[in-house]
């Protein structure tokens, strides 16, 4: 038996209080909870577990289906290397400078005999969403440090001593899988500024959905969405090339091991059609200069 | 950016037919808007679910496993008299904002799509009401059928420009249904070429103008309550459409208004930001209806609502914002009982006009109270006062009540004339509740359940709906089913996705006789302790069993073994999410509620004497001064010799002819529990009495035979230090394993205030002083607090000091500093509960962490992950007091049975005095009762209020000053109430 409440036209939360029946000689001062304030919710749409109702989500998509991805490269043409890229409402510009000679004084890390890859991540004021100021600056450094050390030792950096090669990536619009946007964005202007590596870099993202009350069957989801990453333990998985072999893999929630499996399959078949599509962008452009 | 532009990902290639977006605004706290943009895929492989329909199976979607999901939808629905050829229903969502009791009715309404359109709009309406009916997609036998029409390319729509949200999903619902209706057909004439009958897709709204559409367009539509006149038992079905509806239509023509207007949602805001208004929950007195109170944030001590207006239709339990009134107008709290059903008896439900939001009694009452108030305006006593200035969410449930006989027009049981009606909720602090209904005559005399649906400023009490009977009042039935509903204790029987989680051998599981089995890795063989239960007598499910042996060096080995539960519930199963649900046992005076299947509860769970069951151990090393030299954990499996009461136990250890080691080892235990008693006294743990009464019922009838107040024996307090003990110990190995996720159990020190006013009562009538600043020091003056007269003086004070406590909770270790852990009333840093989860979800799941804690098994995720956690403290939390109060009330339903038809003279005592009555507490019953001074004689007598001494002296025939802590003897005897045909306790001075 429900005992719910009816009819509940201003039904919103002022602060988040936690409900109970108090006893008149228990009075307990409302709980805030430590998080974060919840929102005022108007019009939002349903969440995650709905998934379990139709195996569809909130976008409409089916669990192993990418999202709308559309990319273009040498977009600017001043810049070494460039690339446009969308997967969904997340957009991304990356431009190539380098490679370089030359290093600022104290810079620590790379080796003398080879190139240094840096990597910018700048946000467009508009990208949208609530940008954490402390938060948001941590995510981006982590960001940049995985893009940097996966690009170190996939390009050919021997060949440049004394060098850098600096990617600098736009986020003009954010909408979940951001660092797998970065990396497939990097990959295209680091073709297009014809910089020598052993093989094509792709990221996928993948999720597992929510469970029900009644049943714990869970999807893997390819390509999440900020909605989706916000509600699921999601992952991050990068490929080389045609091998489905793993080159970064970055989870930063918890996970049932039970579902990494699967989650990691759909994420590496989410690779190879990324990849797919990233080599008909570069054949296309290929053709209309050769 | 060079020559690139932005425009081009703008460019029509991507504007694929398929791709749509949809715009979303939402504000965040700090009062921003954003506008968020998702992307909408739209597709055409969303089958219909109807059995009918062979095309769709081949696009049904396949999950990971490559699993397609059943198609929902019967081939042959039901039909009614509108649409004979079978129908699927399609809702709008005010049809299930005011029709979700309908809808769940398992008789009715099956075959229902629910459009995703609607199951948004409903979200956003209501929570609870959308958790009720994805419930009923789940229900199979319902064939409920979300279809994501939004996703659909055939019935996804845009909004068109100037076109409101609600004209567009209105338009949507319409889309959708037309859509299926030459879908269905489609689908049939593919079947067969022979004639069949098409059932009708048929939308459900009450919306005039889109009926009208639909009309026009020729999609099937009809109001609920005519398709409801269609049915079968169509008035009971009509009873259940929530009043809301009815009254959107009679609004118009009523004009009087009761209420003040509520503040728009953005200037509560506004003003609780700026600290001129305060937010908090509402609470009434049970005394007094018209008393509320408001704990804000900013305050110690709660601000008074006083009165129906400043009320302004808060119902107890609302959160509400309120507005502090100007000092002139503050009060103090009432001395007053106040009860609406006697003040308010003559109220018409049916007829408002006229009438001011305050009766002209109520109004008498109130004016006493400012004059009163006023008064004592010296001492500074008036409060801050408050009013409601708006509601911020809605905390209404279903009520259980009866018909208040005098608002019906007609009794008569064959009449199917509607009427309005009052229910009278048996929870005093909610209002009377207008019910619209055509079963009135049927309904008198019967415990009825009720929800509220709205209160608008034009109507003095808020209307409600009918949803049904539970039977004749006073039948233990219905009383059983009204007290567990009011409670919110989950009674159904467990559904077989329950019971599909139980071991499969059923009664016939065994621990497993090789120890080579992998149900004995990890475990110890403990079968060789003499190891023992002691329990209340009839316990069946024995959640604890000890032993204790001395060792080599002197000391003793005490081991206390629980009921091993979580090997047999899983995280996260069916069992488990059912259990987790309802939290606890709950004991009833003729009846248990389990939170487990009774398989486990009452045998595989069960300690039972003379078979090997699993346990979950803890094994101290103590020394014979009882301290503790080490802890240890460990998964088991135990034999108990034997399962006594306390009773047998006391008996057994008493009788010095028994020199057996199990005896022997009992004898340890209590002479170690009394050590341990000792020491945590000495810390500063309270001794708090609660009455506890026991009600004797004959077995065969459960019909109560005898009441008595229940004994304690050496032997009860062994269990609990050991108990105490156990917890205590595995608290804190769990919160050094998870310092952010065990899960504990704190008890917070009272605020000062809370003792503020017994302390005083205690200082002006016995010259005693109570101190508050720590619980040793309230433990030690309450141990100064006896009267050389009165030995149930001292109880008597325990009890009310019980009440200024705050109430323990489950908490989740990340979320308090480690200060904050503590448990006042045990005097212990640190506490959870572990000994009985046979009947407790928290001690389950303290078994699963302990369980990871010594590497036992790994931990589930459900257990690491705070806000889960944190999510499962506050329903357990709930449960346990609910459950607690349940019990109470099933004690006093008994006690009032056993009391039926006795006129008896009792010893009571007084408690708390009012200007116009006292409540007198009879320990041999452990009731509590008002007797007001219109019980003492007709008329109601004259009395002089003395707050400052707390003495009523009573002027006329009677002639008796009624003193605070007074013995006085009470005469005991019931009455049948003449409003309600109920039989009452009553209470009178002898
Ligand atoms: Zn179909």
């Amino acid at each position: 038996m429900t005992t719910a409440g009816k009819i509940v036209n201003n039904e919103i939360h002022l602060q988040s209080i936690h409900h109970q029946q108090t006893q008149p000689h228990q009075l307990h001062p409302p709980e805030h909870s430590d998080g974060e304030p919840e929102t005022k919710k108007q019009e939002m749409p349903l969440d995650t577990s709905t998934y379990s109702l139709a195996l569809l989500r909130l976008d409409g998509r089916r669990w192993n289906e990418l999202r709308r991805i559309h990319a273009q490269i040498n977009t600017q043409a001043a810049a070494d290397g460039s690339s446009y890229l969308e997967m969904g409402n997340t957009k991304v510009l990356c431009t190539v400078t380098g490679p370089a000679e030359g290093r600022q004084a104290g810079q620590r890390g790379a080796k003398d005999n080879e190139a240094k890859v840096e990597v910018e991540i700048g946000f467009a004021g508009f990208s949208g969403l609530e940008r954490r100021k402390r938060k948001s600056d941590k995510r981006t450094l982590e960001m940049q440090h995985t893009l940097s050390t996966a690009y170190s030792s996939l390009l050919l950096t021997h060949l440049y001593p004394h060098s850098t090669i600096t990617l600098t990536l736009h986020i003009l619009s954010q909408d979940g899988s951001m660092l797998a946007a970065c990396i497939n964005a990097s990959t295209l202007a680091l073709i297009d500024a014809g910089i020598p590596m052993s093989d094509y870099l792709v990221a996928c993202t993948a999720a597992s959905s929510a469970t029900t009350s009644d049943s714990d069957n869970s999807d893997p989801l390819l390509d999440l969405n900020n909605l989706e990453e916000q509600e699921l333990p999601f992952l991050t998985v990068g490929t080389l090339g045609r091998s489905d072999k793993v080159s970064v893999l970055i989870c930063e929630s918890r996970v049932r091991m039970e579902r990494m499996e699967s989650m990691l399959a759909v994420g590496i078949d989410g690779c190879k059609r990324m990849r797919e599509i990233l080599d008909g962008v570069v054949k296309e452009y290929g053709k209309r200069f050769s | 950016m060079d020559h690139f532009s932005l425009k081009r990902s703008n460019a029509p290639d991507r504007g694929n037919s398929n791709l749509s977006s949809k715009v979303y605004v939402r504000s965040t706290k700090s009062g921003k808007v954003q506008k968020i943009v998702r992307e909408l895929y739209l597709r055409q492989d969303i089958p219909c679910s109807s059995n009918l329909c062979r095309a769709c199976l081949d696009i049904a979607p396949k999950d990971y496993t490559n699993k397609t999901a059943s198609f929902v939808l019967s081939d042959t629905p039901a039909g009614s008299k509108n649409f004979p050829n079978g129908q699927y229903l399609v809702p709008d969502t005010n049809a299930f904002l005011t029709g979700m009791d309908l809808f769940e009715v398992e008789t009715a309404f099956h075959d229902v799509i629910v459009l995703q359109t609607v199951l948004e709009e409903v979200k956003n309406r209501s929570l609870p009401l959308y958790h009720r009916l994805v419930a009923l997609t789940k229900n199979e036998g319902k064939r409920f059928y979300v279809f994501f029409n939004e996703f659909r390319q055939e019935t996804y729509i845009s909004r068109g420009t100037g076109e409101t949200i609600n004209d567009r999903n209105d338009r949507a619902v319409r889309q959708a249904v037309q859509w299926y209706n030459t879908h269905i057909k489609e689908a049939i004439k593919a079947r067969s070429k022979k004639q069949m009958r098409i059932p009708s897709v048929v939308m459900i709204t009450d919306d005039r103008d889109n009926l009208r559409k639909a009309k026009a367009e020729s999609i099937p539509a009809i109001k609920l309550s005519d398709f409801v006149s269609g049915l079968e038992n169509a008035d009971e079905l009509l009873d259940m459409i929530s009043a809301a509806q009815d009254q959107r239509e009679v609004r118009s023509k009523q004009t009087e208004v009761f209420y003040p207007e509520h503040y728009s949602i953005s200037k509560m805001m506004t003003g609780v930001k700026a600290g001129t208004m305060h937010q908090g929950i509402f609470n009434v007195s049970p005394y007094n209806y018209l008393e509320g109170s408001v704990h804000v944030p900013t305050f110690d001590k709660s601000l008074l609502v006083l009165g129906r207006e400043n009320g302004n239709r808060a119902v107890s339990g609302d959160v509400v914002v309120v507005e502090v009134l100007p000092t002139d107008q503050w009060k103090a709290p009432s001395t007053k009982i106040i009860e609406e059903e006697t003040l308010n008896k003559n109220d018409n439900a049916e007829i408002e006009d006229g009438e001011t939001i305050t009766s002209e009694r109520e109004r008498k009452a109130l004016q006493e109270e400012v004059k009163r108030a006023h008064g004592q305006s010296s001492e500074g006593k008036p409060q801050p006062t408050a009013r409601v200035v708006g509601i911020v969410k809605r905390n209404w449930r279903q009520y259980v009540g009866h018909i208040d006989q005098g608002s019906v027009r007609s009794t008569s049981k064959s009449s199917r004339q509607q009427q309005m009606v009052f229910l009278v909720p048996m929870d005093k602090r909610v209002p009377k509740i207008r019910i619209r209904t055509r079963q009135a005559g049927e309904l008198l005399g019967q415990r009825v359940l009720a929800t509220i649906d709205s209160w608008e400023r034009n109507s003095r009490y808020p209307m409600g709906h009918f949803v049904r009977s539970l039977g004749e009042l006073e039948s233990k039935g219905a009383e059983t089913e009204a007290l567990l509903l009011e409670w919110d204790v989950q009674y159904k029987p467990f559904p077989k996705t329950v019971l599909d989680c139980l071991p499969a051998e059923g009664h016939d599981w065994k621990v497993p006789a090789s120890t080579d089995d992998p149900g004995w890795k990890g475990r110890r063989d403990l079968r060789d302790l003499l190891v023992c239960s002691i329990d209340p007598p009839g316990c069946v499910d024995i959640d604890d069993a000890l032993h204790a042996r001395q060792l080599p060096n002197g000391n003793f080995e005490v081991g206390v073994h629980i009921a091993d539960v979580s090997h047999f519930v899983k995280p996260n199963n069916a069992m488990d999410k059912e259990a987790s649900q309802r939290g606890t046992t709950v004991y009833l005076v003729d009846k248990r509620i389990d939170m487990l299947p009774m398989l486990l509860g009452t045998d595989l769970c069960s300690l039972k004497p003379y078979v090997e069951r699993y346990a979950f151990s803890v094994l101290w090393e103590v020394t014979p001064d009882a301290d503790i030299v080490s802890a240890h954990f460990t998964k088991s499996v135990i034999r108990s010799r034997e399962a006594f009461s306390y009773e047998q136990a006391q008996i057994r250890i008493d009788d010095d002819s028994h020199q057996d080691e199990l005896t022997n080892g009992m004898r340890t235990l209590l002479m170690l529990s009394k050590k341990l008693k000792q020491k945590r006294y000495d810390a500063g743990a309270l001794n708090l009495a609660s009455p506890e009464v026991k009600v004797q019922t004959e077995s065969e009838t459960s019909d109560p035979v005898d009441v008595q107040t229940k004994k304690l024996l050496d032997t009860n307090s062994l269990v609990e230090e050991f108990m105490l003990l156990a917890n205590i110990s595995v608290a804190a190995k769990n919160y050094e394993a998870f310092p952010q996720t065990a899960l504990l159990r704190r008890h917070a020190a009272p605020p000062k205030t809370n003792f503020e006013e017994l302390s005083n009562q205690l200082k002006v009538k016995k010259g005693l002083e109570l101190r508050s600043d720590s619980s040793k020091a309230v433990a030690d003056s309450l141990d100064q607090c006896t009267d050389a007269n009165e030995p149930f003086f001292n109880t008597l004070v325990r009890i009310m000091a019980t009440r200024c406590m705050m109430s323990a909770e489950y908490f989740c270790a990340g979320t308090q500093a480690y200060p904050e852990f503590r448990h006042y009333g045990l005097a212990s840093e640190i506490y959870t509960h572990f000994t009985s989860p046979i009947r407790r979800y928290a001690d389950l799941e303290a078994h699963r962490q302990l369980a990871a804690a010594i590497d036992y098994e790994p931990l589930d995720a459900s257990l690491q992950s705070k806000s889960k956690l944190e999510g499962v403290c506050k329903n357990i939390n709930v449960r346990h007091r609910n459950a607690q109060m349940a019990g109470r009330a099933s004690i006093e339903y008994y006690v009032g049975q056993a009391l039926k038809g006795k006129d008896i003279n009792e010893d009571g005592f007084v408690m708390k005095i009012f200007s116009n009555g006292f409540v007198v507490f009879v320990p041999r019953f452990g009731i509590e009762s008002l007797i007001r001074l219109r019980d003492l004689a007709a008329p109601e007598p004259e009395a002089e209020f003395d707050a400052e001494n707390y003495v009523l002296k009573i002027k006329g025939d009677v002639q008796r000053n009624i003193e605070l802590f007074e013995k006085v003897t009470v005469r005991i005897t019931d009455e049948v109430e003449e409003s309600t045909g109920k039989r009452k306790v009553k209470l009178t001075l002898v």
